[in-house]
């Protein structure tokens, strides 16, 4: 049993245990925890297959943004933590429910034979970013840049789902000044009327 | 010795641990969207073991196209989240039936 083996059995172990206690978990601040337990994890799975520059980038952007942003949502959220109830029918239909498909997938990889070049890239020479620029910039320059378009639609979708108007300040208001009469302010009540 | 197949079948079972969250976690979204991320996380790893057994890094390539589209989904998913919270005051997903669909 080599090195890899133990390395690979120890991360599968965390990242397996460490998804079954997410979901069943009912404290979300644990949750997101856990969930950058996984994606580390899943970057040292990434790394034993020579995939450098994505591990990077999944404990970068991954760990460091978008979990933060998750982490950020629940401390400004303030959800109270619950007992989920009455949801033994739901578990149970969903346990059948991934045990079907499981097996479905098992007999798919094991009963198909994929074809498989054993890797040799294995060299000081190969450089897995050099490689995936190369091809991100000349095959997929079009794939990128319509990419580049989704994250700044993305950020202005955000902002503008959560842009309401509101009444920060005192400042004052120059054009509601101009259109204010004396109507509007001064209010005449006669004798009669109190 | 490791082949591919162990780790496409961790890969199965990553994904059907997140499909079996989905079911599970219907009263809080927040868990759900975790769930989805989670997915997206096996696919991807599947996305870079047959890179890797195939000796292509397209698939690589891939994988970063996915990260970039699952970051902006997440986001927008947040916001929404954010925005439903302060109109419902709470997370839960059977609440959410306006449309009557």
């Amino acid at each position: 049993m080599d090195i890899i083996a133990i390395l690979f059995y120890l991360v599968t172990t965390v990242i397996i245990f460490s998804s079954i206690s997410l979901i069943i978990v009912n404290n979300t601040v644990h949750a997101a925890l856990l969930l950058v337990l996984i994606f580390f994890n899943s970057a040292i799975l990434w790394l034993m297959l020579n995939a450098e520059f994505l591990a990077i980038v999944l404990v970068l952007v991954y760990v460091g943004a978008v979990l933060v942003l998750f982490l950020f949502v629940i401390m400004l959220l303030d959800v109270p933590v619950k007992k989920n109830i009455s949801q033994k029918l739901y578990l149970i239909f969903s346990v059948a429910i991934s045990i079907i498909m499981f097996v479905e997938l098992y007999m798919v990889i094991f009963f198909h034979d994929f074809v498989t070049s054993v890797s040799t890239n294995s060299s000081l020479e190969f450089n897995n970013t050099y490689e995936i620029g190369l091809l991100l910039f000349t095959k997929y320059i079009f794939s990128f840049e319509i990419t580049a378009f989704i994250l700044l639609v993305a950020i202005i979708a955000a902002i503008a789902i959560n842009m309401t108007e509101r009444q920060r300040s005192l400042r004052q208001d120059p054009g509601k000044q101009i259109l204010e009469s004396k109507k509007s302010r001064l209010k005449i009540l006669k004798d009669k009327d109190l | 010795m490791i082949t591919m197949s162990h780790y496409l079948v961790f890969s199965a079972l990553l994904f059907c641990i997140s499909v079996a969250g989905i079911f599970i976690n219907r009263k809080n979204i927040l868990l759900l969207l975790m769930s989805i991320e989670l997915m997206l996380l096996s696919v991807n790893t599947n996305f870079i073991i047959f890179s890797h057994y195939s000796n292509d890094v397209t698939g690589q390539v891939f994988v970063f196209f996915i990260l970039a589209v699952a970051a902006a989904e997440s986001a927008i998913g947040l916001a929404i989240i954010v925005s439903l919270f302060r109109i419902r005051n709470s997370l839960e997903i059977n609440l959410i039936n306006n449309l009557k669909g």
